[in-house]
């Protein structure tokens, strides 16, 4: 590993967007309007599941303006990332209230608007699947009667045709029944929350073209820009060169724009329309009701230990809403299914992980995919048997937690560098939320404080082949442009990834100039900005790509300075020889090649070039689960502390604690803040976000009036983070990710919390006055 | 965005706004008043209104009064929720319609606007029903000033429209609590909200967000004031005579609904006896 001193990275750089932001000038993809684009607004289902007996647009054609009006027959055929299931506009069938039936466009977005809600559809309803209990049920009526024919994207989703099944992933490792049967002490108990939303303050949005050449052109808020060239060339036959793809600053994703849902719609609107520029744009209540949602999710884990507390056996059964389709919830049963332990060495895991296609909106990856949920579940149980060992909650984490020489639930071999300190984390938690004090105290008539804690473990479960590039190209002052296809979306990747470019170079960070927009046409191919990967990746090929221009400065310096490349090193923006640093050349005198005082040049632009992709990762097997999932595991620890009141069940969280150990932190402040927020982001959904949906399947809160989240003020009024960094031998400067992690344990957390001050198990979301009220009523039961 | 097209008129008296409504009305165009917008807008943009054509109040001198005329408090019906409350001028009013909405919107949220809501919950009339305010109303016959209860029971032709709201300054001074419990955040529709005054050591309260209307009871007025009975006792009885069932929707349950009623009341009721 590089021990030299750094100059930039681990500092804690001021984010590169800051500016721009908070003066709002940024324009983000809906802020765009060029003359002649034309509008598209959907109609969509007021049913959730339905036959679509007739459509009836001869109202909605009498509005002026009005060009097209695109159904389902256009394209008969269905999408999908992981399992090709959903029509991007329903035909014959509706899945769900909200899903996409007609498109109108128009001239003008009031003319689209009115258009659409004058398009009559005639439906025939039918039985309506409402929860994942029900649709797993013998006899349950099937939201799709036909998911054996549907095409396999990825290899790992296995839909059992038939039922509502629509993927099933398994883990088999040791022997889990025999050892049940020796256990000591066990503890079995089921958990359940609803879908909800992901409420990024930039509803989705985009623009498609199709221009004379043939060529399609998409602006788009997206963290996949490389997957919709993908989705565009497999279901739509577009040459992948004739797509291109433009991505400005998204205004927050958190998963929900991972998935590709709105470019297909908008696509077939402007073949509509001869291929004229068409903006589609969801409002806040579409971005809710129709666009793709968090998962709902049902769980119930065993877990034995032996005499002492140690962990002998678990057993897991996920049953994931997924909503109408698969999605990236077919992914996120994958990956809950694989980490399904949380952070304990168990020898013996049985896991069925289900995928359920229910009539509720599809399900979506969202921040932590699969982890923040398969934890609450794992979190809770473990608290409940330390209970029952009558145990402290964090002695028998500690006891059992996973260290390197232990295997994954996938038989993955843990190593020091794969994995980070989880017991370190721990035990700094355990210091910092001041646990010896106490875990349930009385602090006034009516007034509990409590403490409830949570170990996070997530791998990232890229593509096997996942991979970035970038591109740094130098301007003729010596300063350095970088260009990679690394989304921002407000987690600060851009300046991370500048703060890796100005260490490489050994320049300071005002040299750097990082590209904000993504553009596929000329920044290298990146899997996906999600999975909390791109530091990893893009991190290696920025570095890789630094490492390429030094190489080129050095060798053009070598013949300016009449020396061995081997003489020389750079920094201060400076190529110079090592043992005289004051005999150099300025980068900016080689940025464009070097010329001779008679006018002869040599070298050219210096241009780095770099790239990074996944090693040794595989599928799993279908039948035990093994295999090696992802390249490491950040791990950590997280507590709250909650004040309850015993009369009226109200309650204030008044801290919230993570420990992370990520290896390197590039950047404090911003890892500090990505901490924050996803701390934020899991006690909102945990303590009140939830879809409501009436016995129809009908969303009775798709608006930010009747759907409520945290608000500012309601935030804890401490949050503390701290960070330990064993580092990875594979990250760039030792870094693993961590933007997820934050989310990961807080559902956990604050139930424990709650549970521990109101005396009774809380075992579902969200964490309502009135659902602790109602539990404890009922006696816990 | 609104996708439908209708008339906007901002009329600058009380006779040419009734003249325009009617004249609007006549042609067969849904019309309505208004002030704020907050509701007209974010129903509309939903499709959860139309209408043909909006009469702004806003230009009219009588609806944006705000002062202590003599021995009564005047209010324009298009005086913000956040004007109200700044002015002081009647605390019990200013505290409980300073937890509707959050600030932002009551910037834009006018009293009358909230009276006149669609919702159930129409906080700000709380203070009023238990001050025995009055409303002052045009209409085509001219201008009439009515019992508060008369105009919001729908006894009246809806081409009529509100003015002014007038409460007697005795009331204006007197001790009170007002009380808002929601599903789980400080803004948010009430699960219960409650207002009350203390007049002559008798309580009056009334409630929103437990039953379809906002509502004062005699019934339960009496029962509360039984100083023979335990608090407790006097919760209960008030409970179990409300004059309509207590509602069930997404925001919370019948059951928690009575619960948080009674937890309320209780805190009500020992805050304003000087119990705790």
């Amino acid at each position: 590993m590089d021990t030299s001193i750094r100059s930039t990275v681990g500092k804690s750089e001021q984010r590169i967007d800051t500016v721009e932001k908070a003066t709002g000038r940024v324009r983000y993809v809906g802020d765009y309007a060029v003359p002649g684009m034309l509008y598209a607004k959907l109609v969509t289902s007021t049913e959730a599941h339905a036959n679509i007996k007739a459509i009836d647009t001869t109202e909605a054609w009498k509005v002026p303006g009005v060009r097209a009006i695109v159904t389902g027959e256009v394209f008969p055929f269905h999408i999908g990332p992981i399992l090709a299931d959903r029509p991007p506009l329903a035909f014959e069938k509706v899945r769900y209230y909200g899903e996409p039936v007609a498109i109108v466009v128009a001239d003008h977005e009031h003319q689209g608007k009115l258009a659409a809600s004058l398009v009559k559809v005639e439906y025939e309803q039918l039985p309506v699947v409402n929860s994942v209990k029900q649709a797993f049920e013998t006899g349950a009526p099937l939201v799709h009667t036909d998911s054996g024919q549907y095409m396999k994207i990825i290899s790992d989703v296995y839909p059992v045709p038939g039922t509502n099944i629509g993927s099933h992933i398994k883990i088999r490792k040791g022997d889990f029944g025999t050892a049940w049967a020796a256990c000591a002490e066990t503890v079995t108990a089921t958990y359940s929350f609803n879908l909800s939303d992901h409420a990024a303050l930039e509803t989705r949005s985009t623009r498609v073209e199709i221009n004379p050449a043939g060529k399609v052109i998409v602006h788009s808020c997206t963290q996949s820009p490389f997957t919709i060239k993908k989705v565009l060339n497999q279901f739509f036959s577009i040459e992948v060169g004739n797509i291109m793809v433009h991505v400005p600053l998204v205004g927050g994703a958190f998963g929900g724009k991972g998935t590709i849902q709105l470019e297909p719609l908008a696509y077939l609107a402007s073949k509509a329309v001869g291929g004229k520029m068409v903006k589609l744009q969801f409002e806040r209540e579409e971005d809710m009701r129709t666009a793709p949602c968090h998962i709902g999710f049902d769980a119930t884990i065993k877990l034995g230990v032996d005499k002492g507390g140690k962990l002998l056996a678990g057993q897991y059964t996920f049953l994931i809403d997924s909503g109408a389709y698969t999605d990236q919830a077919a992914g996120i049963t994958r990956a809950a299914a694989l980490d399904c332990t949380g952070p304990y060495d168990i020898p013996n895991v049985w896991c069925d992980s289900y995928c359920m296609y229910t009539n509720h909106p599809f399900a979506t990856s969202f921040r932590g995919y699969g982890h923040p949920e398969l934890t609450f579940a794992v979190e809770r149980t473990m608290d409940q048997l330390a209970r029952k060992l009558n145990m402290d909650p964090i002695q028998l984490r500690l006891l059992n937690c996973i260290k390197p020489g232990d295997t994954t639930p996938t038989q993955s071999v843990l190593t020091a560098s794969n994995i980070g300190d989880v017991e370190k984390c721990m035990l700094r938690a355990k210091e910092i939320i001041e646990w010896d004090k106490g875990e349930r105290i009385e602090v006034g008539t009516e007034i509990v404080r409590s403490k409830g804690i949570s170990m996070i473990w997530k791998t990232s479960t890229t593509a096997t082949n996942a991979q970035a590039g970038a591109v740094l190209i130098f301007e003729a002052d010596g300063t350095v442009n970088v260009n990679c296809a690394a989304i921002e979306l407000g987690q600060g990747t851009k300046t991370i990834l500048g703060q890796i470019a100005a260490e490489t170079l050994k320049m300071g960070m005002d040299k750097i100039h990082v590209t904000m927009e993504v553009n596929t046409q000329y920044d290298p191919h990146q899997w996906r900005t999600v999975a909390s990967s791109t530091t990893f990746l893009a991190g290696q090929a920025v570095l890789a790509a630094a490492k390429d221009a030094i190489t080129q400065l050095k060798k053009t310096a070598a013949i300016v300075l009449q020396c061995a490349e081997e003489d020389l090193d750079v920094g201060g923006g400076r190529v110079y020889l090592k043992p005289d640093p004051s005999h150099g050349v300025d980068f900016k005198d080689i940025a464009l090649g070097y010329t001779f005082p008679n006018g002869h040049a040599i070298g050219g632009q210096v241009v780095g070039v770099g790239k990074h992709i996944q090693r040794h990762l595989t599928p799993m097997d279908k039948e035990t689960g093994f295999g090696k999932p992802g390249p490491w595991w950040s791990v950590g620890a997280q507590a709250v502390e909650v004040e309850w009141n015993e009369r009226d069940y109200t309650y204030k969280i008044v801290k919230a604690v993570t420990v992370l150990d990520g290896g390197t932190i590039i950047n404090p402040m911003t890892a500090t803040q990505q901490m924050r927020g996803g701390m934020y982001m899991g006690l909102s959904f945990a303590s009140t976000e939830s879809f409501i949906f009436n016995e129809q399947g009908v969303m009775q809160n798709p608006d930010l009036r009747n759907y409520q989240l945290l608000r500012f003020g309601e935030q804890p009024a401490e949050y503390l983070v701290d960070f330990i960094e064993t580092p990875s031998a594979d990250g760039p400067y030792g870094a693993r990710g961590i933007g997820e992690y934050g989310v990961i344990g807080m559902a956990a957390a604050l139930a424990n919390s709650l549970s521990v001050a109101a005396q009774v198990e809380l075992n579902e979301l969200p964490l309502i006055p009135e659902f602790i009220w109602r539990t404890k009523k009922e006696g816990g039961k | 965005m609104i996708a439908f097209d209708f008339n906007y008129f901002k009329p600058s008296t009380i006779s040419e706004a009734v003249d325009t409504f009617n004249e609007a009305r006549e042609r067969g165009e849904k019309t309505i008043y208004y002030s704020g917008g907050t509701e007209i807008i974010t129903f509309a943009r939903v499709n959860k209104i139309t209408m043909d054509t909006v009469i702004d109040s806003k230009g009219i001198p009588e609806c944006n009064v705000l002062e202590i005329q003599g021995d009564k408090l005047v209010i324009g019906a298009a005086v913000s929720l956040n004007k109200i409350t700044e002015s002081n001028l009647f605390p019990l009013l200013g505290q409980t319609v300073k937890k509707i909405a959050d600030h932002t919107s009551r910037n834009k949220i006018t009293i009358g606007g909230n009276l006149n809501s669609q919702l159930m919950y129409r906080e700000a009339m709380l203070p009023l029903l238990v001050a025995n305010a009055k409303v002052r109303i045009a209409g085509k016959e001219g201008e009439e000033v009515l019992p508060l209860e008369k105009f919001f029971n729908k006894e009246i032709d809806e081409g009529k429209f509100l003015v002014q709201i007038i409460i007697d300054t005795q009331y204006v001074d007197l001790p009170f609590i007002s009380l808002k419990r929601t599903r789980m955040s400080k803004v948010g529709y009430p699960v219960v909200s409650l207002a009350a005054l203390m007049k002559n050591q008798r309580i009056r309260v009334a409630f929103s967000g437990i039953s379809e209307h906002p509502f004062r009871s005699a019934v339960v007025e009496g029962v509360l004031n039984d100083r023979t009975l335990t608090v407790k006792e006097r919760i209960d009885k008030a409970v179990a005579k409300l004059p309509a069932s207590i509602v069930q929707d997404i925001h919370a349950s019948a059951k928690y609904r009575e619960f948080v009623l009674k937890n309320s009341l209780t805190d009500a009721l020992e805050n304003m006896e000087g119990i705790k």
